[in-house]
């Protein structure tokens, strides 16, 4: 579905991220891997993951903290001289609090990594996607908190909510590129990240859904496929919740 | 080719200018350095160097000549 694409994929060290770069490579994209730490055991999934499917993966190491080792990141990927076909910005991070016991710095940090750096990450990939005039595809992972909210992720979810308004207005000025850009709002999934919640908890969001369990990193991982792919060259500008039916 | 010939290339190709219109040539003086060919420009321009320019610096590229001092000074080309 995905054969003779380059893609750049962020947060690929667990989760949705590793879930997505493993589909992507089964499907015959060579995948960017961007991950915010080296380890042998990435590397080595990488290797194996690019051995058995016959692709490109291409580990890449960057704190999207940092602006400037986000740079770094879009020159390697520059330096390659492989046109690129997509971004999928799959990193982020959470500090939830309740509103009262938010600081200024949380909110800060929330922002520079799930709003400006994947922005101007974005930024530097449509740079080269114009360049190489390549049609392609914008992905970015909002969450269900952006539209729904969820006490203790006011900081959170309004970043959430910010990347769908840069969707938006992104989508309507590359699409004359033939660049579409679109966001995916998870659910609850089965992540490192919903690890910590407790089983009632759980039972709680359980029952709010029409399909009444967690969701698996991989179902959110078919959705970017999705979006990456030529099944879904007429979409653009919008957000597709993947979350089991919340109510 | 010297760093000159190759910034002084990117401009004839990418705008349609001639040699002897590049000293004070600014951004607008000419139909073909609008928004979309400075986007062009910038693109052979990184090309040709091998640079990835900073948002900041495409955005204070306004002339022939602050383009040299910007690759000069934040992308180590000597002119």
């Amino acid at each position: 579905m995905l054969s003779n694409k380059n893609i750049v994929v962020t947060g690929c060290l667990q989760g949705i991220g590793k879930a997505t770069l493993e589909k992507f490579a089964k499907n015959g994209a060579n995948v960017f891997a961007c991950a915010y730490q080296q380890n042998e055991e990435f590397e080595r999934f990488c290797d194996a993951l690019a051995t058995e499917n016959g692709v490109q993966v291409i580990p890449i190491y960057f704190d999207m903290a940092d602006i400037t080792s986000v740079k770094e990141a879009a020159k390697t990927i520059q330096k390659s001289k492989m046109e690129i076909h997509g971004l999928v910005n799959i990193a982020g991070i959470n500090r939830d609090a309740y509103f009262n016991m938010i600081t200024y710095q949380d909110m800060v940090d929330t922002f520079q990594v799930n709003v400006y750096s994947q922005i101007i990450l974005s930024q530097y990939i449509v740079k080269l996607m114009q360049r190489y005039k390549t049609e392609g595809s914008i992905v970015f992972t909002s969450s269900i908190t952006a539209l729904d909210g969820n006490a203790g992720q006011v900081t959170y979810g309004a970043s959430k909510a910010a990347l769908l308004g840069a969707m938006r207005s992104m989508a309507l000025e590359l699409g004359t590129s033939g660049i579409r850009v679109n966001a995916v709002c998870p659910g609850v999934i089965k992540t490192p990240m919903t690890e910590k919640l407790s089983q009632e908890v759980i039972e709680s969001k359980e029952k709010m859904m029409e399909i009444p369990r967690l969701g698996e990193a991989n179902e959110v991982a078919d959705v970017f496929m999705y979006l990456m792919s030529d099944l879904s060259t007429h979409i653009s500008g919008q957000t597709i919740r993947v979350d089991g039916g919340i109510r | 080719m010297t760093n000159l010939e190759i910034y002084n290339n990117a401009f004839i190709e990418c705008l349609g200018v001639t040699e002897d219109q590049l000293a004070g040539l600014k951004y607008q003086d000419v139909e073909s350095w609008d928004s979309v060919g400075h986007m062009g420009l910038m693109a052979e321009l990184e090309d040709a160097f091998d640079i990835m320019m900073d948002t900041d610096d495409i955005i204070d590229f306004s002339s022939y000549e602050k383009g040299k001092e910007i690759l000069s000074s934040n992308y180590e080309i000597e002119f």
